[in-house]
C-alpha cells in the first residue's frame, strides 16, 4: 500500500493545485445525514497505482493516480461528455485499445476482468463532465458534493431504473442505492434498463475507482464501507450483531415471498412486473429477457424451499406467506416508534429493510395479500414514506418519475423505431426491385435509344413470362 | 394440510399430553450421521430437555427418507410425526410447553432473527464444508453418507446428495465462495452471537430458549467433530463464553 506514497508527490505537484492535499480533498464531498468523520485516505492512491501499471502503455501514468489521468484526459473528456448519452459505453469508445477489451468484458458476464485503462478514461470523462453536466436527468445523477469530480475517482453504480414511484424497481439495486444515499457516497449512478449494458452483465453493478467490477450487493456495500462510507460506524457491537441477524431473517423469510409475489404469481407477473420490464428494455431484449429472469427466479425459489410435490404448491405458498406476515410483524415490533432501526441515524439494515418494504408498498399489485398486511402495520408504512421523502425526494414524488420514465424508454425507442421503419421500407423496396430485375420483368439496358429497346425488352420479357 | 385441517390437528395435539414413548429419529450415530444433521438433532434434543420432556433417541439408517420433509431429525409423538426444529417448537408450544413465553415482543423478534442467522450462516457453512470442500467430501462425507448401503448404491446416493447441495449453494450465491470466505462468514456469525451473549448465561434473561438450544447444538457439534479441516472448530473456540455449556 505504500507504493503510491512518495512518487505521488514528486513530479506531479505542479499539475494540479490539489497535489499534496488530495487526501484532505476527500473530506469535502458527500452529504450525509450526520457528519461521518471522513477519514482521509492517504493510502488509497497507492492502490490505484498498481492498476495503472498493469494496463497503461504510457510511462508517465505508471506511478500515478488519478490526477495525472484526469488532467491528461480532461481535455477530450469534456468533448466526449457533451451531448452524449449518459451511458458510458459510448463515451469510452475512443479509449486507446481498451475498447475491444471493455466490450468483451461487458458482453460476457465476467465481473472481474474489466481492464484498468477503462477507469482512466471514465474518470477523465467524468472530470470533464462533472462540471459540465451534459444531461443530468432521471438517467444520470452526479452527486452535488462531488464538486469538480476530480477528488476521488468516482465509483459508478449501474442499476435498474425507477418506476412505480421508486428510484429503482429491483430489490438489490434499491438497497444499494439507498445505502449510498444514507452515507452520501459520491457515486455516479447510471439508471439503465438493459442489463447487458452493465459492466458485469447483471444489475446492480459497481465499478470501483480501481476499475474492478462488483456485482453482489453485499459485496458492493462492503466495498463502500471499506472506502469509508460506512453507515454502521456508530453502531455498537451488539447492534452490529443484530444487523446480521435481522438481515438473515429478511433473506430467509421475506425474500422468497417477495420473489414469489413479483415473479411467480401469475397475475402480478403479467400485469405488473413483465409489463414494466418489457416496456423498459430496448427492442430485441424485451421479448425474451423477462421470461428468462422469471425462470431464474423460479428455479431459485424452488431450490430454496426444497423439493415439493405439485399438489403441495398451494400449501407451500400459504406457508411462505404466513411466515412473511410473521416476519413483517416482527420487524414492526422491533422498529416500534423509532425513526430508524438503531436510533436516529440510518444504518445498512435500514437500507435493506426499506428496499423490501418499499417494493411491497409502492408497486400496484393486483394480488396483494402481503401488501394488505403491510399496510396494516402503520409504523412500517410511515418508516418507508419517511425515508422516501427524505432521501429520494424527487423520485418519491409521483410527478417527475412518470414523466421521465415513460419519456426515457420512449426517447430511447423513438430513434430506433424510426430507423427500423425506414430500414424496413428500404428492405421491402430492395426486395421488390431485386425480384423484378432477376425475374426479368424489368431489365436495364445500356442502349442509347433509351425508349424503344427497353420497351421491346419489356414486351419480350412479358411474353416469356406468359409462356 | 389446509388451514382447517391444521387447526384441527393442533387441537388434537393440544388435547393430548406428552406421551412417555416419544421418539426422535436420526441417522446412525457412529458411522453415518454428518455434521449438519448431528447439529440439528442435538439442538432438538437440547430443546426437549430444556422443556423437561422425555425423549428417546432411535438411530435408523433411513431416517432421512422416513422424515416427512426430508430432513432429520424428526420426532414421533403419539400418532404424529414432526420434523425440524421450527415445527417441533410450534408443536410443543401447542401442547402447552414453551420456553419463550416470558419474552416480550422485541425479544421474540430478536430471537427469531438470531435463529435465522444461525440457520443461514452456520448451517450453510456446515453444509458447504461437508459437501463442497473436496478434501472433506472425499475423505469423510462420501464414506459416511453411503456407509449403510451396498456397493453401487452408496456412491450413487452420495453423489446425488452432493449434486443437490451444490445446486442449492449456487442458488443462494455460495457456489462461488472459497473456503476462506466461508470461514470468514462463520467468524462473523460467531462474533455476532458472542456479542449478543455478552456475559449472560443464556441469550435471554436467565432462562434458556430455543435459540440457546440451537446454538448449543451447532457449536457443540462443530467443536467435537473431527474433520479434515479444523479451522471451523478453531473459529468457534474463540467464543469463550460458551465454554460453560
Amino acid at each position: 500500500m505504500l507504493l503510491g506514497g512518495p512518487p505521488r508527490r514528486s513530479p506531479r505537484s505542479g499539475t494540479s493545485p490539489k497535489g499534496p492535499q488530495s487526501s484532505t480533498g476527500h473530506v469535502h464531498f458527500g452529504k450525509s445525514p450526520q457528519t461521518w468523520p471522513r477519514r482521509t485516505r492517504p493510502r488509497s492512491p497507492g492502490l490505484a497505482a498498481p492498476s495503472g501499471v498493469r494496463g497503461s502503455t504510457q510511462p508517465k501514468r505508471r506511478d500515478f493516480p488519478r490526477r495525472a489521468w484526469l488532467t491528461a484526459l480532461s481535455r477530450y473528456g469534456a468533448r466526449l461528455w457533451m451531448g452524449r448519452r449518459p451511458s458510458l459505453p459510448e463515451a469510452r469508445g475512443p479509449a486507446p485499445r481498451s475498447a475491444a477489451a471493455s466490450r468483451a468484458s461487458r458482453s460476457l458476464a465476467s465481473p472481474e476482468t474489466s481492464p484498468s485503462p477503462l477507469p482512466a478514461t471514465t474518470r477523465g470523462a467524468v472530470a470533464g463532465g462533472g462540471s459540465v453536466q451534459g444531461r443530468a436527468g432521471a438517467q444520470k445523477e452526479v452527486f452535488p458534493g462531488q464538486g469538480a469530480g476530480k477528488m476521488a475517482a468516482p465509483m459508478e453504480l449501474f442499476c435498474w431504473s425507477g418506476g412505480w414511484g421508486l428510484p429503482s424497481v429491483d430489490l438489490d439495486s434499491l438497497a444499494v442505492l439507498t445505502y449510498a444515499r444514507f452515507t452520501g457516497a459520491p457515486l455516479k449512478v447510471h439508471k439503465i434498463s438493459n442489463p447487458w449494458r452493465s459492466p458485469s452483465g447483471t444489475l446492480p453493478a459497481l465499478r470501483t475507482s480501481h476499475g474492478e467490477v462488483i456485482s453482489v450487493p453485499h459485496k458492493i456495500i462492503t466495498h463502500l464501507r471499506k472506502e469509508k462510507y460506512n453507515a454502521d460506524y456508530d453502531l455498537s457491537a451488539r447492534q452490529g450483531a443484530d444487523t446480521l441477524a435481522f438481515m438473515s431473517l429478511l433473506e430467509e423469510k421475506l425474500l422468497p415471498v417477495l420473489v414469489h409475489t413479483f415473479w411467480i404469481d401469475t397475475k402480478n407477473y403479467v400485469e405488473v412486473t413483465r409489463k414494466w420490464y418489457a416496456e423498459a428494455m430496448p427492442f430485441p431484449l424485451n421479448f425474451f429477457l423477462p421470461g428468462r429472469m422469471q425462470r431464474q427466479y423460479m428455479e431459485r425459489l424452488q431450490l430454496l424451499s426444497g423439493e415439493h410435490r405439485p399438489e403441495d404448491e398451494e400449501e407451500l405458498e400459504k406457508e411462505l406467506y404466513r411466515e412473511a406476515r410473521e416476519c413483517l410483524t416482527l420487524l414492526s415490533q422491533r422498529l416500534g416508534t423509532q425513526k430508524f432501526f438503531f436510533g436516529d441515524a440510518p444504518a445498512s439494515l435500514d437500507a435493506f429493510v426499506f428496499s423490501y418494504l418499499a417494493l411491497l408498498l409502492q408497486a400496484k399489485l393486483p394480488n396483494g395479500k402481503l401488501q394488505a398486511h403491510l399496510r396494516g402495520l402503520h409504523n412500517l408504512c410511515a418508516y418507508c414514506t419517511h425515508i422516501l421523502s427524505l432521501y429520494f425526494p424527487w423520485d418519491g414524488a409521483e410527478v417527475p418519475p412518470p414523466r421521465h420514465t415513460p419519456a426515457g424508454p420512449e426517447t430511447e425507442e423513438e430513434p430506433y423505431g424510426r430507423r427500423n421503419q425506414i430500414l424496413s421500407v428500404l428492405a421491402g423496396l430492395a426486395a421488390m426491385v431485386g425480384y423484378a430485375l432477376l425475374s426479368g420483368i424489368v431489365s436495364i439496358q445500356r442502349a442509347t435509344p433509351a425508349r424503344a429497346p427497353s420497351t421491346r425488352a419489356l414486351g419480350m420479357a412479358e411474353e416469356d413470362e406468359e409462356e | 394440510m389446509s388451514l382447517v385441517a391444521e387447526a384441527f390437528v393442533s387441537q388434537i395435539a393440544a388435547a393430548e399430553p406428552w406421551p412417555e414413548n416419544a421418539t426422535l429419529y436420526q441417522q446412525l450415530k457412529g458411522e453415518q450421521i454428518l455434521l449438519s444433521d448431528n447439529a440439528a438433532s442435538l439442538a432438538v434434543q437440547a430443546f426437549l430437555q430444556m422443556c423437561n420432556l422425555p425423549i428417546k433417541v432411535v438411530c435408523r439408517a433411513n431416517a432421512e427418507y422416513m422424515s416427512p420433509s426430508g430432513k432429520v431429525p424428526f420426532i414421533h409423538v403419539g400418532n404424529q410425526v414432526v420434523s425440524e426444529l421450527g415445527p417441533i417448537v410450534q408443536f410443543v408450544k401447542a401442547k402447552g410447553h414453551s420456553l419463550s413465553d416470558g419474552l416480550d415482543e422485541v425479544q421474540k423478534a430478536e430471537m427469531k432473527a438470531y435463529m435465522e442467522l444461525v440457520n443461514n450462516m452456520l448451517l450453510t457453512a456446515e453444509l458447504y464444508l461437508q459437501w463442497c470442500d473436496e478434501a472433506t467430501v472425499g475423505e469423510i462425507t462420501h464414506a459416511r453418507y453411503g456407509s449403510p448401503y451396498p456397493w453401487p448404491l452408496n456412491h450413487i446416493l452420495a453423489y446425488q446428495k452432493q449434486w443437490e447441495i451444490k445446486r442449492k449453494m449456487k442458488a443462494i450465491g455460495w457456489g462461488k465462495k472459497t473456503l476462506d470466505q466461508v470461514l470468514e462468514d462463520v467468524d462473523q456469525c460467531c462474533q455476532a452471537l458472542s456479542q449478543r451473549l455478552g456475559t449472560q448465561p443464556y441469550f435471554f434473561n436467565k432462562q434458556p430458549t430455543e435459540l440457546d438450544a440451537l446454538v448449543f447444538g451447532h457449536l457443540y457439534t462443530i467443536l467435537t467433530t473431527q474433520l479434515t479441516n479444523d479451522e471451523l472448530s478453531e473459529k468457534v473456540l474463540f467464543l469463550s463464553e460458551d465454554g460453560k455449556w
